[in-house]
């Protein structure tokens, strides 16, 4: 066996599961404090990548000014998604308001093809080009950089949950709505906060992702991609996103390296499907027990 | 980016008004006979957008000029289509919808998918010859598809073509290496089995073979694959423009000197426009000569002029817009040669047309005489990108495979 190679396989795989522990953590911190499963967070992500693409393709920005820009302003779309769309269905069935967000999914494609066009695109580089070594071990610059950014996010992320008033706030109502609100924490508030820094992650997963592998209006399908990581690291748990998206990422590019591209999905859902049989709840996930 | 949506709503407006001029003159240009119907289900919309939108104004083009040049045999051209946003659903209900209300020859489908859904229906009605956006390898099975052909050479025939070009590029006797990379779809997967026969048959060694998932991914562990066996050659098949960049720019990031080429989907402009200096040296298969190549001729000259007439603003036309006229200019040739045998215009009366093609001059659209084989056009020539001068310029001569 190529352990050099197995090694180079592993760190790429490893890098790009970082990229999916951060989408994976969009999609639980939502679901966490709202209980809604974010079908559109493939186009969030899509569509902040669109934005930066504006701002430091079309407007000619400094890429490190448009990045944060872009970042914001897919969060602020995930804050007026919530505000405008999500909360008005409270208190109706899941099933209605998953079928919101898979229309707002759509919505996001049609209003990118109409300004943007449904051309391929590439985002300008801003990553630095120069191959990167770890010891022998080769790494493209894209992808090392972007886990660095990436992980960068996800500690700032972790402090913030840990240690803020806000997420604080955020986790007591993911515990438990009524007693968060009668605590007197504004639960609306913290709804409206969990789509803002779910979107906000998700965004910066989308730039990073776009940066490596393109950007057409078909990008969102990649959200999908990563319910895998969600699920099998359990829905609720943000431990779960970030253990099951690094692991989600090795396997699927071990198994493209070594068996071929064609196997990178049979190989993780084959693990989902494990994961679903002995541990219908994921990895981390909350073991929900309904008294009767 | 609101100047864009103002200048595509100003050209929208223009060519709204370009419509309706030719609608108030239709009276006067109309002859007396019958109009010849080209139906189209067309992908304005969905994946296939960035293409369809081109091909849309190649048909819509060329529609315009073959009834200002009298139409066929005096006969009007009448164009109708319907956007189908690349879904075979769809493209089936748009053919019902057309061929319901029109009589149709000739019809563009835009999907191997559809073409394959719609053989059946096609093959029992015996009224309507297709072609449309596919180069699909099966659709040349005249047993099965009998009244479906390729506006170019199939996708098999374009590795064909490929090969045979690599074939000339050895060096001290010895034959180049070569690695496939091709997307995990349908379209990725055509013409594989057959690139990698003919490869054998000419000596070429395969040295290895990458599938991509479809979507945005990271490539970087295939590229390691390539690092490892070091080809000559890879030849991108099934993609449009990502992952090529990433292949290219990693792999020389590596220091190798591999060379890169593509099939027609992935030999368009936009590689240049989206790559710029990175698209340098990248080399494509192309049955028609590129809107602003070097070449001309009574056609594409036409093609030209009316082009820039349609829509001054547009500028350089993609491949797909050559495609949709070529087909448009295939359609009308097959109509033609039937109704001057004094038959009618059926299906299997317009495929007999259509075999009977044989060293066509296609007025430099294509740079060389062709002629059919097995419903489709096996010629093609390999261009090259000069990233510079921001085009393709051709670096092999027009080959025509037996």
């Amino acid at each position: 066996m190529d352990w050099l190679f197995f090694g180079e396989i592993s760190l790429a795989g490893l890098a790009m599961g970082g990229l999916y522990a951060l989408i994976g953590l969009g999609f639980v911190i939502i679901y966490k404090a709202t209980r809604v499963i974010n079908f559109a967070i493939g186009e969030i992500m899509m569509f902040a990548a669109y934005l930066f693409l504006a701002f430091a393709g079309g407007m000619e920005m400094s890429p490190w000014v448009a990045l944060p820009l872009a970042v914001l302003g897919g969060s602020l779309l995930g804050g007026v998604i919530e505000k405008v769309m999500i909360r008005p269905m409270l208190g109706e069935s899941s099933i209605s308001v998953v079928m919101v967000t898979i229309g707002i999914a759509s919505i996001l494609v049609g209003v990118v093809e109409m300004i943007w066009g449904a051309d391929p695109q590439l985002l300008p580089d801003f990553l630095p080009r120069k191959p990167v070594f770890i010891g022998e071990m080769y790494l493209a610059p894209k992808i090392a950089y972007g886990f660095l950014i990436g992980a960068a996010m996800l500690i700032i992320y972790l402090l913030y949950f840990r240690f803020s008033r806000g997420g604080v706030a955020l986790r007591a109502t993911a515990s438990d709505q009524a007693a968060a609100y009668s605590m007197g924490i504004n639960v609306r508030r913290v709804f409206n906060l969990a789509w803002v820094f779910g979107s906000l992650a998700a965004s910066l997963a989308g730039v990073l992702v776009a940066a490596t592998g393109g950007l057409s209006p078909q990008f969102g399908a990649i959200g999908l991609s990563v319910l895998v990581v969600v699920i099998v690291g359990g829905l609720d748990s943000i431990v779960g996103a970030l253990v099951a998206g690094v692991f989600i990422g090795w396997l699927e590019t071990v198994a493209g390296a070594y068996l071929g591209g064609e196997y990178r999905m049979p190989a993780t859902f084959a693990v989902l499907a494990v994961i679903l049989v002995f541990r219908p709840y994921g990895l981390f996930g909350t073991h929900d027990i309904e008294r009767v | 980016m609101f100047k864009s949506i103002l200048n595509k709503s100003r050209r929208l407006v223009g060519i709204g008004s370009m419509a309706a001029a030719l609608a108030a003159a239709a009276p006067v240009m109309a002859q007396d006979k019958e109009p010849i119907v080209f139906g189209g289900s067309i992908p304005l919309s969905g994946v296939f957008a960035f293409a369809g939108v081109h091909l849309h104004a190649g048909l819509t083009d060329y529609t315009t000029w073959v009834n200002s040049e009298g139409g066929i045999n005096g006969h009007p051209v009448k164009y109708v289509m319907e956007d189908t946003g690349y879904e075979v659903d769809r493209s089936v209900a748009a053919f019902k919808k057309i061929t319901g209300s029109n009589k149709v020859p000739v019809y563009y489908g835009d999907s191997t998918g559809f073409m394959k859904t719609i053989a059946s229906e096609l093959n029992s009605r015996g009224t309507t010859l297709m072609s449309g956006a596919s180069f699909a390898t099966a659709l040349t099975d005249n047993e099965q598809y009998p009244y479906q052909f390729i506006p170019g050479p199939n996708y098999s025939q374009m590795f064909g073509i490929i090969l045979e070009y690599i074939a000339t590029q050895g060096k001290d006797g010895d034959m180049p290496t070569v690695a496939f990379v091709y997307s995990d779809t349908e379209f990725g997967k055509d013409p594989v089995e057959n690139g990698k026969a003919k490869a054998a048959e000419m000596g070429i060694k395969v040295v290895e073979e990458i599938v991509t998932k479809p979507g945005s991914v990271d490539v970087s562990a295939e590229i390691l694959k390539l690092r490892r066996v070091r080809p000559d050659f890879v030849v991108f098949h099934g993609y449009v423009l990502s992952p090529i960049n990433e292949f290219m720019v990693q792999m020389r990031q590596m220091g190798l000197d591999t060379q890169f080429m593509g099939t027609f989907w992935s030999s368009d402009k936009l590689i240049i426009n989206k790559m710029g200096a990175d698209a340098d040296g990248y080399m494509g298969v192309m049955p028609y000569n590129y809107y602003d190549s070097a070449e001309s001729g009574p056609m594409l000259d036409a093609l030209r002029a009316t082009a820039e007439k349609s829509d001054p603003d547009a500028g350089y036309r993609p491949t797909g817009y050559m495609q949709g006229w070529f087909n448009a200019m295939v359609w009308t040739e097959v109509v033609k040669r039937t109704m001057d045998a004094g038959k009618e215009l059926t299906a299997e009366n317009m495929a007999e047309s259509l075999a009977s093609i044989e060293n066509w001059d296609t007025g430099g659209i294509i740079g060389i005489p062709v002629t059919v084989k097995d419903m489709s056009f096996p010629v093609g020539r390999i261009w090259r990108v000069n990233a510079k001068e921001a085009r393709y310029e051709p670096v092999s001569d027009w080959i025509h495979l037996d």
